[in-house]
């Protein structure tokens, strides 16, 4: 006769009998047990004492608790609440705000190939006839280069500052948006550099938006962390009123068209460098 | 009414203090009955209640939308639970342990019967050291399957254990209940 285990014994009273899958399994498997219990007095002794203990453990009586009582842990914690985790999103996010700095030092460093490439062009070659309009041309290229960086980073940056005023736009109440108030503040200085840059090359259209967008990210910045209903109704007017969504997004938009339109790089590189040499 | 439920989780999911207090309201007696199974000590258990709200504000953006908050935040709970059984356990050891003796060593009046014991307030007194000698695990784990009704599977979801280890701690957990427990039920 096979005896059946303490642990056998447990998973039946409870009704656990996961190793038969199927329901019949399971019905059979409750039946051998249970005939097996009746017949064999070890087995039913154990049995008996194991159901016995575990029905005199009654569950536990909770003390009442009213119906204010959300209300009351709520108070106790309102004042500790944490920051919470950014989600997925968010994270990615701030790996791209690396990926943001990278794109404005590579922006800077083409800007400095450039210009010596440029100089190059014009300083060592002899004088002839052909030269002026050598140079010129890789002027022009290195030009065409570095507005190519300028439109892809400035249109991957108005993409991020859309998420954020939208986030600022879609929250209906006050609360905490110390959130968002962080990415504004990463967003502000990529924007500093860009409209910089923007005036530097006289793309005029693009540093107004890109001031624009900063003000407003700066509002956004400078709000309490626990804004009221009202304060950020002010900041969302602010945005409305300057109809900066729409701007950001057309602009974006407009950017990502005018680099499809630009010739291809890489022929300019190599046009460049074969005159250079 | 779920619609309702979705709005307020979304919004508080992008740090809506609001929204995540209607979350609270709503299910703190739920968690405060679940802490005090676990603890079986009310002071523990409004600090469980607490540590669990806030934890779960913090990790809201790891719950999935599609998942119940009750039974993700009863999650938070049982580990909170067993974090501060942890915590407490090693300042209370010994005292747990004497506290079962004394209760088995007090001399009574009219010498009653098991029947007449079990009825009694001092049966309570005798499982609740019986479950205080427990580990944090093997206790959270017999709360989940005997008083909350939880089959193992879940048990090993909610405590972030494997099958085997959930049930084994179940299995420790009655071992020694039974134990504890037999000289109250006459048996050796």
């Amino acid at each position: 006769m096979k005896h059946y285990s303490e642990e056998d014994l447990i998973l039946h009273y409870y009704g656990e009998a996961e190793r038969w899958s199927t329901a019949a399994g399971r019905q059979r498997r409750r039946h051998e047990i249970e005939q097996h219990v009746d017949q064999c007095p070890a087995c039913g002794e154990l049995y008996r004492s194991l159901a016995g203990t575990l029905r005199q453990l009654e569950a536990p009586e909770a003390p009442e608790r009213g119906d204010q009582y959300g209300l009351e842990v709520w108070q106790r914690i309102r004042a500790r609440l944490p920051e919470p985790e950014a989600p997925w999103w968010a994270q990615w996010l701030r790996w791209n705000r690396l990926a943001a700095a990278a794109g404005v030092a590579m922006l800077v460093v083409a800007a400095f190939v450039a210009g010596r490439s440029w100089s190059i062009a014009e300083n060592p070659l002899p004088a002839s006839l052909s030269a002026p309009a050598t140079s010129a041309q890789a002027a022009a290229q290195a030009s065409d280069g570095r507005q190519r960086i300028l439109l892809t980073s400035v249109a991957e940056h108005l993409d991020r500052s859309e998420r954020i005023l939208t986030d600022i736009m879609n929250t209906t109440n006050g609360g905490d948006i110390s959130t968002e108030q962080h990415w504004a503040e990463d967003l502000v200085s990529a924007s500093r550099l860009y409209r910089q840059e923007a005036v530097d090359v006289g793309e005029q259209s693009v540093a107004s938006v890109l001031d624009e967008l900063e003000r407003n990210l700066l509002e956004v910045v400078h709000s309490p962390s626990q804004i009221t209903a009202a304060q950020l109704d002010d900041v969302r007017r602010r945005i409305d009123a300057a109809a900066l969504l729409f701007k950001v997004r057309v602009l974006g938009d407009e950017l990502r068209q005018r680099e499809l339109a630009m010739p291809s790089a890489a022929p300019h590189a190599r046009a460049v460098t074969s005159q250079i040499s | 009414m779920e619609a309702e439920i979705s709005t307020v989780l979304a919004r508080a999911r992008q740090g809506d203090s609001e929204a995540f207090r209607t979350l609270v309201e709503r299910h703190s007696r739920s968690a405060f009955r679940l802490a005090y199974r676990m603890t079986g000590n009310e002071h523990d258990a409004e600090d469980v209640v607490q540590d669990s709200f806030l934890r779960a504000y913090r990790q809201l953006a790891r719950f999935e939308s599609r998942a119940h908050f009750g039974t993700w935040l009863h999650r938070i709970v049982a580990n909170c639970s067993v974090d501060l059984l942890r915590s407490r356990r090693s300042r209370q050891d010994f005292n747990r342990a004497e506290d079962l003796d004394a209760i088995v060593e007090q001399p009574s009046e009219d010498e009653p019967g098991p029947e007449r014991l079990a009825r009694s307030a001092e049966i309570d007194r005798f499982v609740g050291a019986a479950l205080a000698q427990l580990s944090p695990l093997e206790r959270a784990a017999f709360t989940l399957r005997h008083y909350e009704g939880r089959s193992i599977a879940e048990i090993s979801r909610t405590l972030g254990l494997n099958t085997s280890a959930a049930k084994h701690s179940v299995f420790r957990a009655v071992r020694k209940l039974r134990t504890a427990l037999a000289p109250i039920r006459g048996e050796s």
